[in-house]
C-alpha cells in the first residue's frame, strides 16, 4: 500500500505550473533585458552622416544628457516618431541619431553615401529634424555592440556617458511621459 | 590614418552589398560556422537560429561570426561576445545556474527515484500470497510466454 | 445565411454535450438503463451538429463569403479551391472548430464501437468526454467564434492564406495531428471512469488499449508529417527544431508510447495500475497543455497563432478544471488501487516499466526545456533560451539505456528472466551492431562518436527483433514437432507483429536520424549560370533562372542539373527551386527543389539575387533522411496491426460472452473468466 502523500505530487506540480502559466499570460515573452544598462557606452569611432570627415567617439556624451535614437529612412515607425522627437528637441532635449542602414532590401544594397544623404535630408525636411547630428553606423557594428535588434530604438545616456535606459519601439507622448521623462529629469538634475 | 581608410572605404565600396555565402578555406572553421549559426538565436525572430533567419539582425550576427572566426576567435569567445551584447537569450544552450541545473538534474533524479521505488515495492509484495494460487498463476503464465 | 446556421448548430452541439455529461453518468451511478442508453444517441447528436457547423464553415470558405470575419482574414478569391478548404483550419478559430469536430468523431466512435464493454462503463466514458467537450464548445462560442460576422460592412476580398500554409502539408498535417492529439481523450476518459467507479481490473486495460493505440498511430503520423513538411517547405533542410509547438506535440507522443506499453503490462500482469492511470491522465493533459501553449502567446514560436490573454485565460481555466480535477480524483482514488502481481527484478515487466520511466524522463526534459524560460523570466532572472543543443544532448543520454532495455525486453520472460539465458543473445547483438557501425563509418570515410553510437543502437534493435522472432518460432517446436517454420510463423498473432513493426520502425527512424545528422553536407554558394559545385560525389551545375507566375504569386525558378562528375556527361537529375512573392500578403517564400531517394536526398534552395547577377544557392546532400519518416510509417503500421488483433474485436468478445453466460449484461466474474480464456488463446 503506497503512501497516500505520493499521489499528491502530480496535482501539486500541476498547480505550481498553472501559476507560472497564468503569470506568463500577462508578460511579453519577446521582451529582452538590455545588457548595456548602467555601463558606459561602448567605444566607437564613426563618421557623421552628412560630414564624413568628422569622426565621433564616446566623448560626445560627456557633460550632457543625451537621447540616442537608432533609425533609418527605410523604417516606417521611425517616420511616425520623427515629428514627436522634433518637438522634444525643440523643448531642449538633446537628441542625436545613430543612422542604421538596411542593406537587405535589394533597392538599397548598392546605394552610395551621397544617395543616402539626400534621402535623409529629404525625410528630415519633410517630417522634422530632431537630431543635433547623425552618427553613421557604417557596418552596423556599433548597433550590435549596443544590443540593437531593429529600429526604432532609443538609448538614454547620462552626463558621464553611462547608458541608463534602452527603449525598444517608438517614442510618443505616453511613452515619454510615463517611461522616459522621469529618469530624464532625474539625470538632468545631477 | 584611420580616418583616411574609413573615408576611402566609405566613398569607394558599394554600401554593404548583399552578403551571402560565407566560406572558409579551413573545413574546421566551416564546421564551427555552421554549428555557431545554429546555436545562436536571432534576437528578434519568432524562435529561429541565425542560420535560418532572413532578418537584418540575423544577417549582421552571421557576418560578425564570420569576422570573428577569421580573426581566430574560439567558439566560447564568440558565444561570449554575443551574450555580452544580447544576453543569455541569444544562445540556445542554456547557462548552468542554480535554477537551470534542474534541467539536467530532475530527469536523472526522477529515473533513479522511480526505479528505486519500483524495486522496494517489489520487495514488499513478495510476502503476501497464497502459494496454491501463485502456483496456478505461474503455470498460466508459462503458457503466456509462448 | 449558412454561416448563421453553422453558428446555431454549434450551440446545439453544446447542448448535446451538456446532456451527454449528465444523463449517462447519472444512469451509471443509479444503475438505470434508460439513462445510460441515452449516451449513444446524444453522442451521435453532438457529432452531427458539430459536423454541420464545420460544413457551414467549409461552405463559407468555398463560396468566398467574406461577410464572415474569419473567412475574410484567411482566404482570398484567387486562392485555389483546395486551399480555400484548407484555410478553414489555417487560423485559430477554425482550427479549434476542427479540434472539436475530431473530438466529437472520437466520442461517436466510442459510442458506436463499444459492444463488448459493459454499458455502465461506456456511459461513464461518454459522459466524461461530454464534460470535456462542454469546455471547448463554450470556448468556441464565447471567446473565439469562427462565425463572427463583419456585416453590415464587409471587404471585397480577403487577406489571403499565409503563403507558407498554401501547401499539401497543410491539407493533411493538422487533421492527422489533431486525430492523435484529441484521441488520447478516450484513454483519459476510460481512466477517469475507472477511478470514479472504483473498477480497475485488467479488462479496463484491455478496453483502453485499442483506443490508445489508434490515437498513438495518428499522432505518430501527424508528427512525422509535420517534420517532413517543415523539411521540404522551409527550405533549410531541417526536420525538427525543438520549437515549443513541436515539443507540445512530442510530449503526448512520448507519454502515449509509455502508456501503450504500460497498458500491456497492466493487462497481462495486473500491476502498475495507478501508474498506468496516471499516464492516461497525463497524455491528454499534455495535449491540453499543448493547446494552451500554442494559442495563448505565452511562448515564442514560429507556429503560434495570434495571441490574446483572454483566450489564454479561458484555455487555462479548461486546463485547470480538466487536469486539476482529474489529478485530485487521482490523489483520492488511486491509493485504493491494488496491484497484486509478483515479479523479479530481472523480468519483462521491469524492463517495460524501465523504458516507461525513461520515456517519462524524456517528457520531463522536453517539458522543462520548453517551460523553464517562462519560469526563469517570471521569477525575474531574465531571458534565456533552451533549444536544440540542450534537447539533443539529453535525448542522446537517454536513448542509450532505452535501446538496451528495448533490445532485452521482447527477449525476456514475464515475471522472471534468467540473466544467463539472455546473455548470449545480447552478446551476439552487440557484436553484430558494432561491426555494422564500423562498416557504416567506413563507407562514409568519416568517424564520429555520435554516428557510431546511433548506428550501434539502431542495428542492435534490428538484431534483437530478429532474435525474438527466432526465439518464438523455436519455442513452438517443443509442442509439436510436425509443424514447419512457416506454419509456426503464421501462428504468431497480429499483436506480436505489431510489436515487431513498432520496434523495427523505431530502429529505421533512429538510423535515419543518425546518418543525416552526422553525414549531411551543405554548401551555400554564389552561382552564375554555368557555375559548378561538387558535394559528396555529386556535381551540381547552376543553369540560370527563369520567370514564374502562379495563381496568386509570381517570382523566379532556379534550375540546377546534377551529374556524376565534372565532365557533365552523365546526368542524374534536374532540380528546380522557386522563389515566390505573394502580393496580397506581401510576403515571399521559397520552394526547394528536391530529388528524393532511398539512400539520399539532393536538396536545392534559391536564395537572393546578388548584385553581380549571380544568385545565392543553397545545396544539401542529405543521406537517408527519408528513413526518418519511413520509420514512423512502419511504427504506425505496427500500431494498426496491434489494433486488428482478434482479442480487441469487441463484437466477437460480446458474442463469446453471450454464449458463455447466456446473459445480456456482463458481470464481473464472467469478464474474469473471459480474460483468462482470452489469455490462454493469445
Amino acid at each position: 500500500m503506497k503512501k497516500a502523500s505520493l499521489f499528491l505530487i502530480p496535482i501539486t506540480l500541476f498547480v505550481l505550473l498553472s501559476v507560472f502559466l497564468y503569470k506568463g499570460l500577462y508578460g511579453d515573452p519577446r521582451q529582452l533585458d538590455s545588457t548595456v544598462l548602467n555601463k558606459p557606452a561602448p567605444n566607437f569611432a564613426l563618421p557623421d552622416l552628412m560630414q564624413p570627415d568628422v569622426i565621433y567617439d564616446p566623448s560626445i556624451f560627456a557633460g550632457q544628457v543625451t537621447l540616442m535614437n537608432v533609425w533609418g529612412v527605410w523604417c516606417v515607425t521611425c517616420a511616425v516618431e520623427l515629428p514627436y522627437l522634433t518637438e522634444l528637441s525643440q523643448q531642449g532635449v538633446r537628441i542625436i541619431g545613430l543612422y542604421y542602414d538596411q542593406d537587405t532590401d535589394p533597392d538599397f544594397g548598392i546605394k552610395s553615401i551621397p544617395t543616402i544623404q539626400k534621402e535623409v535630408a529629404a525625410k528630415l525636411a519633410q517630417l522634422g529634424n530632431p537630431y543635433e547630428f547623425n552618427v553613421f553606423d557604417v557596418k552596423r557594428d556599433y548597433s550590435l555592440d549596443l544590443g540593437v535588434t531593429g529600429a526604432p530604438e532609443t538609448f538614454l545616456i547620462d552626463k558621464q556617458g553611462v547608458i541608463r535606459m534602452h527603449h525598444i519601439g517608438d517614442i510618443n507622448t505616453r511613452v515619454w511621459r510615463t517611461k522616459i521623462a522621469p529618469l530624464y529629469n532625474e539625470l538632468i538634475a545631477q | 590614418m584611420k580616418k583616411l581608410i574609413l573615408l576611402f572605404v566609405l566613398f569607394t565600396s558599394p554600401l554593404w552589398a548583399l552578403e551571402e555565402a560565407y566560406t572558409f578555406d579551413d573545413p574546421v572553421k566551416q564546421k564551427m560556422f555552421l554549428d555557431l549559426t545554429e546555436e545562436l538565436r536571432c534576437p528578434q525572430c519568432q524562435n529561429q537560429n541565425i542560420a535560418d533567419s532572413d532578418a537584418m539582425i540575423a544577417h549582421d550576427l552571421r557576418r560578425k561570426v564570420y569576422e570573428l572566426l577569421n580573426e581566430g576567435k574560439s567558439r566560447e569567445e564568440i558565444v561570449d561576445f554575443m551574450k555580452s551584447r544580447y544576453g543569455d537569450f541569444v544562445s540556445y544552450q542554456p547557462p548552468v545556474t542554480p535554477l537551470t541545473i534542474w534541467l539536467w538534474l530532475l530527469p536523472v533524479i526522477f529515473v533513479i527515484g522511480a526505479a528505486w521505488f519500483v524495486f522496494t515495492q517489489r520487495k514488499k509484495q513478495v510476502n503476501d500470497f497464497d502459494e496454491d494460487v501463485l502456483a496456478k498463476a505461474d503455470s498460466l503464465l508459462e503458457k503466456e510466454n509462448d | 445565411m449558412f454561416a448563421e446556421l453553422g453558428h446555431f448548430s454549434l450551440v446545439l452541439a453544446l447542448l448535446m454535450s451538456m446532456l451527454l455529461s449528465v444523463y449517462p453518468m447519472w444512469g451509471a451511478y443509479k444503475n438505470q438503463v434508460q439513462y445510460m442508453a441515452l449516451a449513444k444517441p446524444l453522442a451521435i447528436g453532438m457529432f452531427l451538429f458539430t459536423a454541420i457547423s464545420f460544413g457551414a464553415l467549409v461552405n463559407a470558405f468555398y463560396t468566398d463569403d467574406f461577410s464572415v470575419a474569419y473567412v475574410a482574414n484567411h482566404s482570398n478569391s484567387l486562392l485555389p479551391w483546395y486551399y480555400k478548404i484548407t484555410a478553414v483550419w489555417g487560423g485559430h478559430e477554425g482550427s479549434f472548430l476542427l479540434w472539436i469536430l475530431i473530438f466529437s468523431i472520437w466520442t461517436v466512435g466510442v459510442a458506436v464501437l463499444s459492444r463488448g464493454i459493459p454499458q455502465a462503463m461506456v456511459a461513464r466514458v461518454l459522459s466524461i468526454l461530454g464534460m470535456v467537450a462542454i469546455g471547448f464548445y463554450l470556448y468556441l462560442l464565447l471567446a473565439s467564434n469562427p462565425f463572427e460576422s463583419l456585416l453590415p460592412f464587409y471587404p471585397v476580398d480577403g487577406r489571403d492564406l499565409n503563403p507558407l500554409l498554401q501547401d499539401f502539408g497543410m491539407i493533411i498535417h493538422p487533421p492527422m495531428l489533431y486525430m492523435g492529439y484529441v484521441g488520447f481523450a478516450v484513454a483519459f476518459a476510460f481512466a477517469i471512469s475507472a477511478l470514479l467507479s472504483g473498477q480497475l481490473d485488467s479488462t479496463w486495460a484491455r478496453w483502453s488499449r485499442p483506443w490508445t493505440l489508434a490515437a498513438w498511430c495518428f499522432l505518430t503520423l501527424g508528427l512525422s508529417l509535420g517534420s517532413w513538411w517543415a523539411y521540404y517547405e522551409l527550405g533549410w533542410g531541417g526536420w525538427w527544431f525543438w520549437d515549443p509547438v513541436e515539443n507540445a506535440a512530442l510530449m503526448p507522443w512520448l507519454v502515449g508510447t509509455a502508456l501503450v506499453h504500460s497498458l500491456a503490462v497492466t493487462e497481462k500482469r495486473k500491476i502498475f495500475k495507478s501508474w498506468t492511470v496516471l499516464l492516461a491522465i497525463s497524455a491528454f493533459s499534455l495535449s491540453l497543455l499543448g493547446t494552451f501553449l500554442v494559442r495563448s502567446g505565452v511562448l515564442v514560436s514560429v507556429h503560434s497563432f495570434a495571441s490574446d490573454p483572454t483566450r489564454g485565460l479561458f484555455i487555462l481555466a479548461i486546463l485547470g478544471v480538466v487536469v486539476g480535477g482529474s489529478l485530485v480524483l487521482y490523489a483520492i482514488r488511486a491509493p485504493q488501487l491494488k496491484s497484486i502481481g509478483r515479479y523479479e527484478w530481472f523480468s519483462r515487466e521491469v524492463m517495460l516499466i524501465g523504458n516507461n520511466l525513461l520515456l517519462t524522463a524524456a517528457t520531463i526534459v522536453v517539458l522543462m526545456g520548453t517551460l523553464l524560460p517562462l519560469v526563469h523570466k517570471e521569477i525575474g532572472l531574465g531571458s534565456i533560451s533552451i533549444g536544440a543543443p540542450f534537447f539533443n544532448q539529453m535525448f542522446t543520454y537517454l536513448i542509450v539505456p532505452f535501446v538496451l532495455l528495448l533490445a532485452m525486453g521482447p527477449l525476456s520472460r514475464w515475471k522472471k528472466q534468467s540473466a544467463k539465458a539472455i546473455q548470449k543473445q545480447m552478446l551476439i547483438g552487440f557484436v553484430i551492431s558494432v561491426c555494422a557501425a564500423l562498416l557504416i563509418q567506413a563507407s562514409y570515410n568519416q568517424m564520429t562518436y555520435m554516428a557510431t553510437l546511433g548506428s550501434i543502437l539502431s542495428v542492435w534493435i534490428l538484431v534483437s527483433t530478429l532474435q525474438e522472432i527466432m526465439q518464438r518460432v523455436a519455442k513452438e517446436n517443443n509442442k509439436t514437432s510436425s509443424s514447419t517454420t512457416w506454419q509456426r510463423l503464421r501462428r504468431l498473432t497480429p499483436s506480436h507483429w505489431g510489436m515487431v513493426l513498432g520496434h523495427l520502425g523505431f530502429a529505421v527512424t533512429l538510423i535515419g536520424i543518425t546518418l543525416v545528422s552526422n553525414y549531411d553536407q551543405e554548401k551555400d554558394v554564389r552561382m552564375r549560370t554555368g557555375d559548378v559545385v561538387e558535394i559528396s560525389g555529386y556535381v551540381f551545375q547552376f543553369n540560370g533562372v527563369r520567370e514564374l507566375t502562379g495563381p496568386n504569386y509570381y517570382g523566379h525558378v532556379g534550375i540546377v542539373d546534377v551529374y556524376t562528375d565534372t565532365t557533365l556527361t552523365e546526368k542524374i537529375t534536374h532540380l528546380e527551386a522557386e522563389k515566390r512573392f505573394y502580393p496580397v500578403q506581401r510576403s515571399s517564400m521559397t520552394e526547394a527543389g528536391i530529388d528524393s531517394g532511398i539512400s539520399r536526398d539532393l536538396f536545392m534552395a534559391l536564395g537572393e539575387q546578388l548584385n553581380d547577377g549571380a544568385w545565392a544557392v543553397r545545396i544539401y546532400v542529405k543521406p537517408f533522411v527519408n528513413w526518418i519518416w519511413a520509420g514512423s510509417i512502419i511504427m504506425a503500421l505496427g500500431g494498426l496491426l496491434s489494433i486488428s488483433d482478434k482479442r480487441y474485436r469487441m463484437a466477437k468478445v460480446a458474442k463469446v460472452k453471450q454464449r458463455l453466460s447466456g446473459e445480456q449484461t456482463a458481470t464481473a466474474t464472467s469478464s474474469d473468466v473471459l480474460a483468462t480464456k482470452a489469455q490462454g488463446q493469445a
